[in-house]
């Protein structure tokens, strides 16, 4: 109970703070003694310099934050053309010297209303949604790229109180992922499902989510593996992420050590099954974290396949830049090990204009009216929220 | 040592870590080839990768001059790259196989494997080998067990050898055993 009366305090004195899943709860962080805000010239020497920091074993021996999508881009060489932008942060990490352990049931409900100006609008709608659709269905048939990520957003301007919306959001969506950045300006919450890496000593694993489905009073966990064994579109979606993230990994691990330790199982959460394999390394000798950031960044699931090819056609034909969606938050420990998530079914608000993006995988079978309705879906959560 | 040359994709490193089983390797992208690494190599992997032979140029010349110089494997636009050489047209298919699983044939006496086998593979291609084809010591080997598409190709003359599908899929079963043969003769 005190530690719930903390969380509020803090929230209330306007403080910076981070709340992120943890195997039983949430880890609260904060009293943050730097802030690093990344850019395409600093972000080499941050990540380098963070595992060459040496003290005592301390619970808050680490940064915690995030990348965004276009600095996760530049980083594997790949620039993105002028597009419409938020001139939010391309990353941000934070060193707390405070950390708190919370339990699941986050209680907190906000004082004030939550004001939302407008409704939400959309920056795609489903003609020119259709339009880049039918472009990428013709890039697939000329094998440009097997699968691609189609990227709409949502956005509408209000004020809101992130921790109301961060606790409500794990009530209905106790997403093993989550994460809350609460800062002066800006905010993101997110239910993200999706682990990227995991890296303990020489020990690296990924966990790509491709195939989720809501559940029904009908449907159990044996239904829904057989429904997604059945389902020829989404096993062979599902079959070129995991063949991709196998790629990803033996970049950076020992020959022969990559495997699926975890091949196509449904996970059950409080209201969706997932579609998940689970894919296992060891590191190469000499590998930094800079190099396991760069292998591994931006998570294939959420761009498509190949890697290079398909996010040079993303940004071709994406008019507003990502901004954090498709980045990964997370944290490097001064030790090196790391947890890093891919960002997704998140909010971000800045300076009270909120954004939620969303994405679908246009596939040789997809059809364009069903995935925008599935884009609607994925947002339509967050912005139950702000009703 | 065996020099993958990678044309960007993200299968490429499996295919890395598949021939380290036989041997030594090392890898750069297509445009950032190094001159001696490919002269002390022994074999010459063309990876898979996005797009359509005709898109490599640089790949094309490397298979033309070290053509019966050196062993040389294709694997999916690798396979494509060296058919396209071999004056082969590679054009879309209708039914398109993307992280699909399938059948594979053997179906040629003269192939290092035996005729009438039956392999599982993964499957990650737009296009495919526009037949007839006829070309000096190649042959078709193999052929998808249904669509019969041709799925891999040896020349046991010049020693040049390729697939079609992917070897070093977690869908292949078999893989290592395909790439050991080839490597070892």
């Amino acid at each position: 109970m005190i530690k719930q009366n903390y969380l509020i305090n803090i929230n209330k004195t306007k403080k910076p703070f981070i709340i992120y899943r943890s195997k039983k709860g949430f880890d609260l962080y904060t009293n943050f003694s730097k802030k690093i805000i990344l850019t395409n010239k600093n972000i080499k020497k941050f990540i380098n310099k963070t595992t060459k920091l040496k003290s005592k074993k301390k619970e808050t021996n680490l940064f915690i934050g995030f990348f965004g999508y276009e600095i996760l881009n530049n980083l594997i060489g790949i620039k993105l053309p002028k597009q419409q932008r938020l001139n939010f942060p391309k990353g941000i990490f934070y060193k707390p010297e405070t950390k708190i352990k919370l339990s699941n049931n986050l209680n907190y409900t906000s004082t004030k209303k939550n004001k939302s100006i407008k409704n939400f609008k959309v920056n795609i709608n489903k003609k020119s949604y259709k339009n880049i659709f039918d472009k990428f269905k013709k890039k697939i048939k000329s094998g440009e790229t097997y699968q691609i990520k189609i990227c709409t957003k949502y956005h509408n301007k209000s004020k809101i109180d992130p921790l109301d919306f961060f606790c409500r959001l794990s009530k209905t969506n106790l997403a093993p992922e989550a994460f809350l950045i609460k800062d002066e300006n800006f905010s993101i919450i997110s239910c993200s499902p999706e682990n990227l890496i995991t890296k303990k000593g020489d020990f690296i694993s990924t966990k790509p989510i491709a195939g989720t489905l809501k559940k029904t009073k009908k449907l159990n966990k044996h239904k829904a593996l057989m429904f997604f064994n059945k389902n020829i579109k989404e096993n062979k979606e599902h079959n070129m992420i995991v063949d991709m993230e196998r790629s990803d990994l033996s970049k950076i691990c020992k020959p022969g050590s990559v495997k699926i330790v975890k091949k196509k199982i449904i996970e059950e959460y409080k209201d969706l099954f997932h579609y998940v394999s689970l894919v296992y390394g060891k590191l190469k000798k000499n590998i930094k974290t800079f190099d396991i950031i760069k292998a591994m960044m931006p998570g294939g699931s959420v761009i498509g396949c190949p890697k290079i090819s398909t996010l040079n056609l993303l940004n071709s034909q994406e008019k507003v830049n990502r901004n954090i969606y498709t980045g990964s938050f997370g944290y490097i420990k001064f030790n090196g090990d790391m947890r890093f998530n891919i960002i997704i079914r998140a909010i971000l608000n800045y300076k009270n204009y909120s954004e939620i993006s969303v994405a679908s995988g246009v596939v040789i079978d997809s059809n364009s009216n069903h995935e925008f309705n599935e884009n609607y879906i994925k947002a339509k959560a967050l912005m139950d929220l702000y009703k | 040592m065996i020099y993958i040359i990678d044309h960007k994709d993200s299968f490429t490193h499996n295919v890395v870590h598949q021939f380290s089983n036989f041997g030594n390797v090392e890898c750069d992208n297509f445009d950032k080839i190094n001159q001696r690494k490919l002269d002390q190599s022994k074999v010459i992997v063309f990876s898979p990768g996005p797009g359509s032979p005709k898109d490599y140029p640089m790949s094309s010349n490397i298979y033309k001059k070290y053509k019966g110089k050196k062993k040389i494997i294709g694997i999916c636009l690798g396979f494509q790259q060296i058919l396209y050489n071999e004056k082969g047209k590679i054009i879309e298919q209708k039914k398109i196989y993307h992280g699909y699983q399938s059948k594979v044939r053997v179906i040629s006496n003269y192939s290092l494997f035996k005729k009438n086998r039956i392999f599982k593979v993964g499957r990650y291609h737009s296009l495919k080998l526009k037949e007839p084809f006829y070309s000096k010591n190649f042959e078709i080997t193999m052929r998808c067990a249904i669509s019969n598409v041709a799925m891999a190709i040896e020349n046991n003359k010049d020693k040049i050898y390729g697939f079609q599908f992917h070897p070093e899929s977690f869908l292949t079963e078999n893989g290592n055993l395909l790439i050991k043969k080839i490597l070892s003769i």
